[in-house]
């Protein structure tokens, strides 16, 4: 058993977090590209389980990013780490992450009128930006926030 | 011109001898916030920046100020 106060707790959970809002970023973006360099748009049974697989990953990081997190933690701890800048870096990863899924929406939009594009795929598509550019911005931002100390 | 919110925290926590650590649990933030404020990366709320100002046992005003 340890003596961890409730900061010390939360400053080591910060700092694991943004370790971890890194890897998961680059990870569900690699993913994505992974995806449409294979896609051929014929149907495989492969391919349901991968759209499964990203629907519910895709779920989680949304989920990520817009709570405090940390569920199985106390109340205090998620309290803590959940304060004004990280409040503030959420709120930007949140406008980045808007920004881009629109972008992409319109990138979508005008790629349909030259090649057909499915209901589909252009929500994986902007789905894919959107979460995956503002887990990569809140990651960027929390792994600042602990530099120079 | 561009405005920023600047202060004096990181002087000031030097001089009573505080770590980053300790300032933020008299406060009630973590270490992350109290380094990005020293820092200029993040502007704090009115009410952190009272908090931190009654903390360091100074007034608000000399704490921060408005730099052009």
């Amino acid at each position: 058993m340890t003596d961890e106060t409730i900061a010390e707790k939360a400053e080591r959970l910060t700092q694991r977090r943004a370790r971890v809002l890194f890897a998961l970023a680059v990870l569900y973006l690699a993913q994505q590209a992974s995806y449409f360099s294979r896609y051929d748009g014929a149907p495989r049974t492969v391919d349901a389980v991968k759209i499964s697989a990203w629907l519910v990953l895709s779920i989680v990081m949304l989920i990520g990013i817009t709570t405090k997190g940390f569920w199985f933690q106390p109340k205090e701890v998620r309290d803590l780490i959940d304060d004004e800048n990280t409040r503030a870096n959420r709120t930007a990863a949140m406008r980045a992450g808007f920004f881009l899924a629109m972008l992409a929406a319109i990138g979508t939009y005008v790629l349909t009128m030259f090649e057909p594009v499915s209901g589909r795929e252009a929500v994986h598509i902007i789905l894919s930006v959107g979460i995956g550019a503002a887990l990569l911005r809140l990651a960027i931002l929390e792994r600042n926030a602990h530099r120079n100390g | 011109m561009a405005e920023r919110l600047a202060n004096a925290l990181k002087e000031r926590r030097g001089e009573l001898g505080l770590t980053q650590a300790e300032l933020a649990d008299r406060v009630g933030v973590t270490r992350k916030t109290i380094n990005t404020v020293e820092n200029g990366v993040f502007t704090p709320s009115a009410l952190l920046a009272i908090k931190l100002a009654k903390a360091l046992s100074v007034p608000v005003e000399t704490l921060f100020w408005v730099e052009r």
